[in-house]
């Protein structure tokens, strides 16, 4: 019997994955746990391996198509094996509205990989200015990408003057998942702020004895708030919870999340029981998520399960800011830049390293009085934070 | 039909009907050549069903000027022997349909002297005959059947669309040392146009270009050219610019100038009256599509006759072939004007 490739649920809410790229072709010899194909999630894109060794067959969705989970994908053929004539059990891909020309059916044929349509001279026309027609918006038959597509793009044969397309391009799943929530949290979710300001300077301090220490080398001013944002949520657990089904349901771990900025948008990798992990163990475990989210290898448990997020634009040298909540999350922190301020100290002015904390909550789930309480206690610990300097 | 704006009359020229110019043509090169003369059903004292050849058997007599009995096979085997021994026959072919009973002759024969004989016969040989719809003649006498003698080489295939044209391309047919065919639309005859008074001979295998223009090329032969102007006009209208080539002769074929066109503009329909399939339009189009593949901007259009016999119902009949509005409907969706 050939073996299904299939569709894999890799979150508890997926319903669909995109294959974005076969890494083997039709007839190809794979081996068991080898990588065939990249799918992408909302989350995250993940290379998807050989479930058994054999000669991969029956490739029957697009790069770029959508397929529902469990949907099967292609057949992997044991030696003698023939692919079954109607096989695999049909899966149609998904038409998804930001792909402009839908999707052919596929029958044996095959059309994997179609190019996206242009006409020649436009196709000429784009590789002579180095521009990809992929990236235009066709206002041909079928949108194709005619020439005067090409030329609007505005770039001439020296590549002066870069234009931009009629159409924006089409939006990675990143991006799009990202506008998909922020707006969802936005509209759903009544917002509130809450700021302080506080004094850093112990922090800065605490982070420069810490680095002096073998295996805490590398901690960073984000793996201390991690820390601290992980010890204040312990003593509030009704601010580590969320809005569920018109009630508040508090989290049973507390899993703090990094706002991470990639490329084509922002990825949230989680540091899963950050109040039970040593200092050491944040800058391990952050480094990875980091590293991951850049090169786009984050999992989805590496995504899932967060419940309090922190964001942190003071290497942008942004003085305070109002985050979004990252629903279903009941509370986000954002953090602005440590800067030397002058602070007026037992009536004394002195220079201090000061940074803005801005908490945003659901107000759903935390009152103003409650969120007050907890940005006091985050607050106290940035100032004093004793008992957990390891 | 218009007259095509590219020819604009001037000093020195005078309005002909294509009839006349042809007329002229015959009669100037009979007096030019006493080898020329012509054979032919009522050539002579009828001038021919369409009067092209009125008054020619008055001035050349009925010995250059030869009313044949009604045998096409045996009137084009004639012409052909004179022509291989010396004369310059001129062979009417009162309707194109009959050129099936001309084609062994024609294929087998005058094609292949000149190259079988390795060079030492010629057949200086001229076929006029016609082409076209729409004149009510029902599906014997309406059909254009210019592919099927443009596809064999040795004869050479002549598509005159103005009375310039046909006068000056007549005239190099008839001097031509091996077999030409002139197809000439029997519903152009009266067309006008200017013509000058002085004598010229126009070459053969030299397009046309009847209208510049910037945004779709229709490649259009024989009375297919007015169906392009008059589309063109419309065009205009919308404010797409058209040009037009007309090839005028099939055999040889300016390739140049018709891919020069096409890659100009990017888009390109291509108008004849033979049946659409396997015919002078799809040689046309595959030409371009060959030639000017990173230059187009949208597939080639082929616009040709139906593939059905031509009905004798005018109703019917006016729907078989391409006209200036159908035309202009396919050059707007080309540009994406719709």
């Amino acid at each position: 019997m050939p073996t299904d490739v299939i569709m894999p649920a890799l979150g508890m809410a997926q319903e669909s994955g995109k294959i974005l790229r076969w890494l083997k072709s039709e007839g190809d010899a794979v081996e068991q746990g080898a990588p065939i194909m990249e799918i992408e999630t909302d989350k995250v894109t993940v290379e998807i391996e050989a479930p058994a060794s054999g000669t991969l067959a029956g490739l029957r969705v697009p790069e770029g198509a959508d397929v529902p989970v469990g949907g099967v994908v292609a057949v992997i053929l044991a030696p003698g094996e023939k692919t079954p004539p109607e096989t695999p059990a049909g899966v149609e891909p998904m038409v998804t509205a930001q792909v402009p020309p839908p999707v052919q059916r596929t029958s044996g044929r095959g059309r994997a990989g179609r190019r996206p349509l242009a006409s020649p001279k436009a196709r000429r026309l784009a590789a002579e200015r180095g521009v990809d027609v992929a990236a235009l918006a066709g206002s041909g038959p079928h949108g194709a990408v005619l020439a005067t597509d090409v030329e609007s793009t505005g770039r001439g044969r020296d590549g002066s003057t870069a234009g931009v397309p009629r159409t924006p391009p089409r939006l990675g799943a990143i991006w799009q998942r990202m506008a998909e929530r922020t707006t969802q949290s936005w509209q759903t979710a009544p917002h509130f702020y809450l700021s302080r300001e506080v004094d850093a300077g112990r922090l800065e301090a605490w982070r420069a004895s810490t680095r002096k220490r073998a295996g805490y080398e590398r901690v960073t001013h984000t793996d201390l708030l991690v820390k601290l944002v992980a010890a204040a949520l312990s003593e509030h657990p009704h601010v580590n919870a969320q809005w569920h089904e018109g009630g508040i349901v508090a989290a049973e771990e507390v899993n703090v999340g990094i706002a991470v900025a990639v490329d084509d948008g922002l990825v949230v990798p989680v540091v899963h029981a950050a109040d039970r992990l040593e200092l050491r163990e944040v800058t391990a475990r952050r480094e990875e998520l980091v590293e991951a989210a850049r090169t786009g290898t984050l999992r989805p448990q590496d995504v899932g399960g967060g419940t309090f997020t922190i964001s942190n634009l003071g290497m942008y040298g942004v003085d305070a800011f109002s985050a979004v909540l990252n629903g279903p999350q009941a509370a986000i922190l954002a953090v602005g830049r440590i800067a030397e301020r002058v602070v007026a100290i037992d009536g004394h002015p002195e220079v201090r390293s000061m940074s803005i904390f801005t908490v945003s909550f659901d107000h759903r789930v935390v009152d103003g009085a409650r969120g007050a309480r907890f940005l006091g206690t985050l607050a106290d610990l940035v100032e004093e934070p004793a008992g957990l300097v390891p | 039909m218009s007259s095509p704006s590219a020819v604009a009359a001037q000093p020195g020229t005078r309005e002909l009907t294509l009839s006349q110019a042809v007329n002229e043509a015959l009669a100037e090169e009979m007096r030019r050549d006493a080898s020329v003369f012509i054979v032919g059903e009522d050539v002579a004292e009828a001038g021919t069903p369409f009067k092209v050849l009125s008054g020619l058997v008055e001035e050349f007599g009925p010995e250059r000027v030869i009313d044949s009995p009604i045998s096409e096979a045996g009137i084009s085997g004639i012409g052909l022997g004179a022509a291989m021994t010396g004369m310059r026959p001129v062979v009417d072919i009162m309707f194109g349909d009959f050129m099936t009973l001309v084609m062994d002759q024609l294929v087998n024969q005058a094609a292949k002297i000149h190259y079988m004989s390795g060079g030492r016969l010629k057949a200086p040989l001229t076929i006029r005959t016609t082409l076209g719809a729409t004149r009510r003649s029902a599906a014997q006498h309406s059909q254009s059947l210019h592919a099927l003698v443009a596809h064999v080489p040795g004869v050479k295939v002549v598509l005159p669309a103005t009375p310039y044209d046909a006068k000056g391309l007549f005239k190099a047919a008839i001097r031509e040392d091996n077999p030409v065919v002139v197809f000439e639309d029997k519903m152009m005859f009266a067309v006008k146009g200017p013509v000058p008074e002085e004598e010229y001979v126009l070459p053969l295998g030299v397009a046309d270009v009847k209208r510049e223009g910037e945004d779709v090329t229709l490649v259009a032969t024989s009375s297919m050219v007015y169906v392009a102007l008059d589309a063109a006009e419309q065009l205009a209208a919308d404010g797409v610019s058209v040009e037009i080539v007309d090839p005028r002769t099939l055999v040889p074929l300016d390739r140049e100038t018709i891919v020069a066109s096409a890659r100009k503009t990017g888009r390109a329909i291509v108008i004849d009256e033979g049946h659409r399939s396997y015919g002078v339009g799809a040689e046309l189009a595959a030409l371009i599509a060959e030639d000017a593949f990173y230059d187009l901007d949208a597939p080639v259009r082929r616009m040709c006759a139906m593939d059905v016999p031509i009905p004798f119902s005018p109703v019917l009949e006016d729907l078989t072939v391409p006209t200036a509005d159908t035309v202009a409907a396919e050059a707007r969706r080309l540009v994406g004007k719709e």
